[in-house]
């Protein structure tokens, strides 16, 4: 049986998944050039993440439950160095675009009513999708490099110059730690390259090609352990973890969102498409290390998000914590475990940054964000504090919403993997309950302060809060057609050892 | 050759070292220019040698381009040296130190 | 009839919750109260009309699969069988009761939205549990049931210890839930499955010391919701929560989901001797503690929580002796009983407007005699009095556990007898305190109208009370153990003693009811005063179970916390971080200097590195 797909399954006469990369990119230099019109800029951006939105829905509709590559485009580029053009999209890229262009649209809205220099923040926003979705497209390690830098800076920008308090500090310091990863991954680029070149003459980046060269097992821990590094930095795993809580405390409300949302992501993703398939031993070999960190980070993070006296650190560190739990997942290496780690990676998103989102909204109305502060909100708005406690019982695992769903699939395959795990995963549990209960008990209950009445959601608020809260319950309701997309592709990798379904798309 | 290389070779060394030693030595910015100048013709000079030793003509040629660029870099120079004596109402080099770290 | 018809039980709460959460403000109270009651009041006589599917080996209904991935797939599947339809009969009716007092209590509560809204999503989740088939879809009832009581009983949230009460309630039960979170993880790595049929069938297989273990993480699971030993701090706590929750979440229902879950896989724990003589030790020592506590507290609502976890103590030993309807006879019985008894203490707080202490009440009898009957009622079938439904069912187990051959058994029957007395006295006590004596405190001036709606709903559940016995009458009182023919194969094992014997036992239960009413009496009729002593204050804080867990648990949780926040995180990883880039800086100082933006300094470096480069090349050349 042909388990690897044939290429020409995806390949289409029109660039569809160029399209996705290029709405935003465009959209975002028109907003850069057209600063003077913030009402323009502000449609204009609105429109073209909803083009891609709407695009990756059909997607997603359309290919539901096909394995293989769905979409594949590959044009030559700099042909002197091998560099090729390659996009391709499988049910785990298609999961990861759904939940990006869902992620921009909300970026955008809750940025409407910004008034600072608001083209160039549309701007940064629609650069970063461009980058964030080329990240989860690209094939060639030179073009998935590329866009891995492009879709930093904007993030640097979002953080240091529109951003809160200490936003230069956290702004630098996301950018060393992720540029420290990042130029040990391109070192590990060059050298695989040279190495692959001396052993077969062709100078390639193409990553299905790269994963046939032969390394001693010793090359292959170095280069194994500089891409890891840099995407455990962008996971995060604990002990490269101090860069979020900053981060994301600093950052304006719709930077926290696609902090949380999507390039924590692609931290997993790297590791799930590039490190692992291009060094299968050693990367079969480091998954009990990877999970034992893990294991540290998740009860780390949630004790430190426990002490946290601001709702946005206490939120970045729940994620740390969460996110813990998913490369757990990847490590316990079967099917239920990675599916539901894959699909924990949308949920988290998801749920994050509606928290995110939801602690902006309140920041917006009491002006701070310090719990010792914050008081009673329930009496004060209602509705809001109602979708606050649906998101923050999502985020702790309440069965029936989206986390539970693949929390569960990751500690029952985890179990399986080693019985520990799944135990520690699980008891894991109460120590997000403990600090997600503080979280809203600390905002929602207690005696409501003397401020005048608030407004509760505006209809704004409600066009990007319904949908979250449509997705959380859809998720934990009926999983299916989320997990769907994933199941091919995540049995191909397990199946083909570790290779990846990246073998049926060689060009 | 009706010089010998070695007698070119020394005098082109002679002419560097002496506009280097005007080039350090001067603080006079203009005195700084007509050092550079001394020690670019010095190079020249070498450069003429050395296409009648190969007798090859690529030499002479350089040096052509040599002029032109030089003539280039001087009414450059000069003209920044005009804006600077515009700004500071001095050509003293040290004068000028923004760039300090 | 369609087997699916079966998920219309459970749909009528879930419809109401859903209606009332989403609409519920903008309703009128009447709308939103009908909904409530509706919703559960459909879903009782849904549970009744299906009854006959129950029979036999029940009947089975799976909507859809809700996750699958890989090996692992577990379904929507739920069951209607011998042990679910009375459970779930029984949880219907009462909560319909209880949402009818309901109305009369919230009545001029502003947030009644929220308030039934809750109660009728913790309806659905407590169905879930009951009628689940497949131990993940009974997770999410179990979780859910958490979050409705976190919800309920932090209701009046403007206080902070209401709140706090709520929390703890969440955090507590939910470490219990980890055990049994561990436990599913576990039997669907042996079983491949999670239904909950098939891991009964399959448990005969399991290793003696797998079992073991299995059953203590069930049985701490159970723990955590029961509030049994040593999760059982959150109960008293509980009460912050308006009485109707108390009476419906504290009372009848989520606190015997730990039992229920323990019956339902009781093929499996049953086959671990071991772990059955850890359950009955659990509940004989939970009950002897919450007995001792009860009988010192001053809350009225804290003495029935107390009983509360005594009684479902009883239940656990009764599982744990290994008699499944003596556990569940006790469960039905004590959940009419004390809902009433719930429901009459709100009654009196109402009357007495807000007063909780036991010891500013006191001559209420003769203020209102239906409640003072009603109340009547239910402390008689909590301290055991012969022939109310109490006495049948705690003798029942108390029977059940000297009829057996298991040494250990016996002694359990002694410490039981004598919890049943301290039972008495502590009902006697409260009974006493609040319904006889003189009025303590002048409270006529404010003096609360009961609504009739509050009233009224008392008298099914006293009725009930004080018949309950006949659902499982043994055949020494003429009955025919009607629930243990009726759960059949399922019932455990049962009492069989010559009929001297258990007259003997009755007399002997009979004989320490009447014990515990003297001590009372004496202590409490003829010298109602608090006791002040080192005891009575260690009792009244439960043993002092919440500053010792409060000193084990929360502190250093909290300073371990700050400690990775400040020192671990702060000053290791970051600090390390900090050094890192204060070095680079100084680096960078230190090299500043040497741009000292003069033209002639650089020249000279010029030159002098041309001087280095030639000597290196001339000393290469000539060495």
């Amino acid at each position: 049986m042909n388990l690897l797909p044939d290429i020409t399954q995806g390949a289409s006469s029109f660039p569809l998944l160029t399209l996705l990369v290029a709405i935003p990119a465009v959209g975002g230099l028109v907003c850069f050039f057209l600063r003077r019109h913030a009402a323009a800029c502000r449609w204009l951006s609105l429109i073209s993440t909803l083009v891609v939105l709407a695009l990756s829905v059909v997607y997603f509709v359309t290919f539901s439950g096909q394995g293989g590559w769905l979409l594949y485009e590959d044009y030559p580029w700099i042909e002197r160095f091998g560099i090729r053009y390659t996009l391709g999209l499988d049910g785990i890229s298609l999961l990861m675009i759904l939940l990006t262009a869902l992620t921009q649209v909300l970026a955008i809205l809750v940025s409407w009513r910004r008034t600072f220099e608001l083209p160039l923040f549309f701007a940064t926003i629609l650069f970063m999708e461009a980058g964030i979705l080329g990240v989860f497209l690209a094939l060639d390690l030179f073009l998935f490099y590329l866009f891995w830098e492009v879709m930093v800076i904007p993030m640097f920008f979002l953080i240091g110059v529109y951003g809160h308090g200490r936003r230069v500090y956290a702004a630098v310091k996301f950018f060393l730690y992720t540029m420290g990863g990042s130029l040990l991954m391109l070192l590990g680029i060059i050298a695989l390259v040279i190495i692959h070149a001396g052993q077969t003459g062709e100078i390639t980046f193409s990553l299905p090609a790269l994963q046939g060269t032969v390394l001693s097992p010793e090359t292959e821990w170095w280069l194994y352990g500089a891409f890891l590094i840099a995407f455990i930095i962008k996971v995060p795993l604990v002990p490269f973890h101090t860069w979020l809580p900053d981060a994301h405390t600093e950052a304006p409300t719709a930077g926290s969102l696609d902090l949380a949302g999507l390039l924590l992501k692609t931290g997993m993703y790297g590791l799930i498409r590039i490190a692992f398939p291009l060094f299968p031993v050693a990367a079969q070999a480091s998954l009990p290390f990877l999970a034992v960190l893990a294991i540290v980070g998740i009860f780390y993070a949630a004790w430190i998000a426990f002490a946290q006296l601001d709702a946005k650190r206490l939120i970045a560190y729940s994620s740390v914590s969460h996110v813990g739990l998913m490369v757990l997942g990847l490590c316990a290496w079967n099917q239920t475990a990675v599916e539901g780690s894959i699909l924990q990676m949308f949920n988290h998103g998801i749920t994050t940054g509606a928290l995110f989102i939801m602690v902006g909204m309140i920041q917006h109305r009491a002006h701070t964000r310090d719990l010792d502060s914050l008081s009673g909100l329930w009496a004060k708005a209602p509705i809001l504090s109602a979708f606050f406690l649906f998101f923050a019982l999502s985020s702790l695992g309440l069965p029936g919403l989206n986390n539970f769903v693949g929390e569960i699939l990751i500690l029952i395959g985890a179990f399986q993997a080693n019985p520990w795990w799944g135990i520690l995963g699980m008891a894991g549990v109460v120590f997000a309950a403990a600090y997600t209960l503080r979280l809203v008990k600390e905002t929602l209950w207690g005696p409501p302060d003397e401020t005048p009445e608030w407004q509760d959601l505006t209809p704004r608020e409600y066009i990007v809060l319904v949908p979250l809260a449509a997705l959380v319950l859809w998720v934990g309701v009926y999983p299916a057609p989320f997990l769907e997309p994933i199941r091919e592709p995540v049995r191909l990798m397990l199946e083909g050892g570790i290779f990846t379904a990246l073998n049926g798309g060689t060009p | 050759m009706i010089v010998p290389m070695s007698h070119i070779l020394a005098i082109s060394a002679t002419m560097f070292l002496m506009g280097f030693a005007c080039v350090l030595a001067q603080r006079n910015l203009i005195m700084v220019l007509i050092g550079v100048e001394i020690m670019l013709n010095a190079v020249g000079l070498t450069l003429v040698g050395a296409s009648a030793l190969w007798e090859q003509v690529d030499g002479q040629i350089f040096v052509i381009f040599l002029m032109a660029m030089t003539s280039a870099e001087v009414s450059i120079s000069l003209a920044l040296v005009v804006y600077l004596n515009r700004r500071k109402h001095t050509l003293e080099a040290d004068a000028f130190s923004e760039m300090k770290g | 009839m369609n087997p699916l018809l079966l998920f219309l039980i459970l749909l009528f709460p879930l419809a109401a919750a859903v209606v009332n959460a989403l609409l519920g403000t903008r309703l009128p109270r009447g709308a939103v109260v009908a909904t409530a009651v509706g919703g559960v009041a459909l879903s009782a006589l849904a549970s009744f009309l299906l009854w006959p599917l129950a029979a036999g080996e029940g009947t089975r209904a799976t909507l859809y699969t809700w996750m699958a991935s890989g090996d692992f797939s577990a379904a929507v599947e739920i069951v209607y069988d011998r042990i679910s339809a009375p459970m779930a009969l029984m949880v219907t009716f009462v909560a319909t009761l209880i949402h009818l007092y309901a109305a009369g209590y919230m009545e001029e509560e502003k947030d009644y939205a929220r308030f039934f809204a809750l109660l009728n999503l913790f309806v659905f989740a407590m169905l879930v549990i009951v009628l689940s088939d497949n131990l993940l879809l009974l997770f999410l009832g179990w979780e859910g049931v958490g979050f409705c009581s976190y919800g309920l009983i932090g209701f009046w949230y403007f206080e902070e210890r209401n709140a706090d009460a709520g929390r703890k309630a969440f955090l507590v039960t939910r470490v219990g839930d980890v055990f049994l979170g561990v436990a599913l993880l576990w039997l669907f790595a042996l079983t491949g499955t999670l239904s909950i049929s098939q891991i009964n069938e399959a448990a005969a297989g399991f290793a003696p010391g797998t079992l073991f273990l299995l059953s203590l993480l069930l049985l701490g699971g159970a723990c955590g919701k029961s509030a049994q030993l040593p999760f059982m701090t959150w109960l008293p706590d509980a009460m912050a929560g308006p009485t109707p929750v108390s009476a419906l979440i504290h009372a009848a229902t989520m606190v015997t989901a730990g039992v229920y879950l323990l019956c339902r896989l009781f093929p499996l724990v049953s086959l671990s001797p071991e772990a059955m003589a850890v359950i009955a030790l659990v509940g004989v020592a939970t009950a002897l503690y919450a007995a001792t506590c009860a009988a010192a507290q001053r809350e009225i609502k804290r003495v029935l929580a107390y009983s509360t976890m005594s009684q479902v103590g009883f239940m656990f030993l009764a599982v744990g002796i290994g008699s499944v309807s003596a556990a569940l006879f006790h469960l039905f019985t004590h959940a009419f009983f004390k809902a009433l008894l719930f429901m009459g203490a709100g009654c009196v707080i109402h009357m007495t407007a807000g007063e909780n202490d036991i010891y500013r009440m006191g001559g209420l009898a003769r203020r209102d005699r239906l409640l003072f009957w009603c109340f009547l009622i239910g402390a008689l079938c909590l301290a055991g009095a012969p022939l109310t439904s109490g006495f049948f069912s705690k003798d029942g187990i108390l029977v059940t556990a000297f009829a057996s051959e298991v040494p250990l058994h016996r002694f359990l029957w002694g410490a039981g007898s004598f919890i049943a007395l301290l039972t008495a006295f502590y009902t006697f006590r409260l009974l006493y305190l609040v319904f006889l004596g003189a009025e303590k405190r002048p409270v006529g001036a404010h003096r609360h109208h009961l609504p009739g709606v509050m009233r009224w709903t008392l008298v099914p559940l006293a009725a009930l009370a004080l018949l309950g016995g006949l659902f499982d009458l043994p055949p020494l009182y003429g009955g025919g153990h009607a629930l243990r023919e009726w759960l059949g194969p399922l019932a455990g094992i049962g009492p069989h003693l010559p009929h001297a014997v258990e007259w003997l036992l009755a007399g002997v239960a009979t004989s320490i009811f009447l014990l515990g009413w003297v001590f009372a009496h004496l202590r409490y009729r003829i010298a109602p005063a608090p006791g002040e002593s080192l005891g009575a204050r260690f009792l009244l804080s439960g043993w002092w179970a919440d500053r010792a867990v409060y000193t084990v648990v929360v502190r250093p949780f909290g300073s371990l916390a700050r400690f990775f926040w400040k020192v671990a995180d702060g000053r290791l990883i970051d600090g390390s971080l900090h050094t890192l880039a204060e070095g680079s800086n100084v680096l960078g100082e230190g090299l500043r200097r040497l741009t000292t933006g003069r033209l002639h300094n650089y020249l000279t470096a010029l030159g002098w590195g041309g001087v280095v480069m030639l000597a290196w090349f001339l000393a290469g050349y000539l060495l």
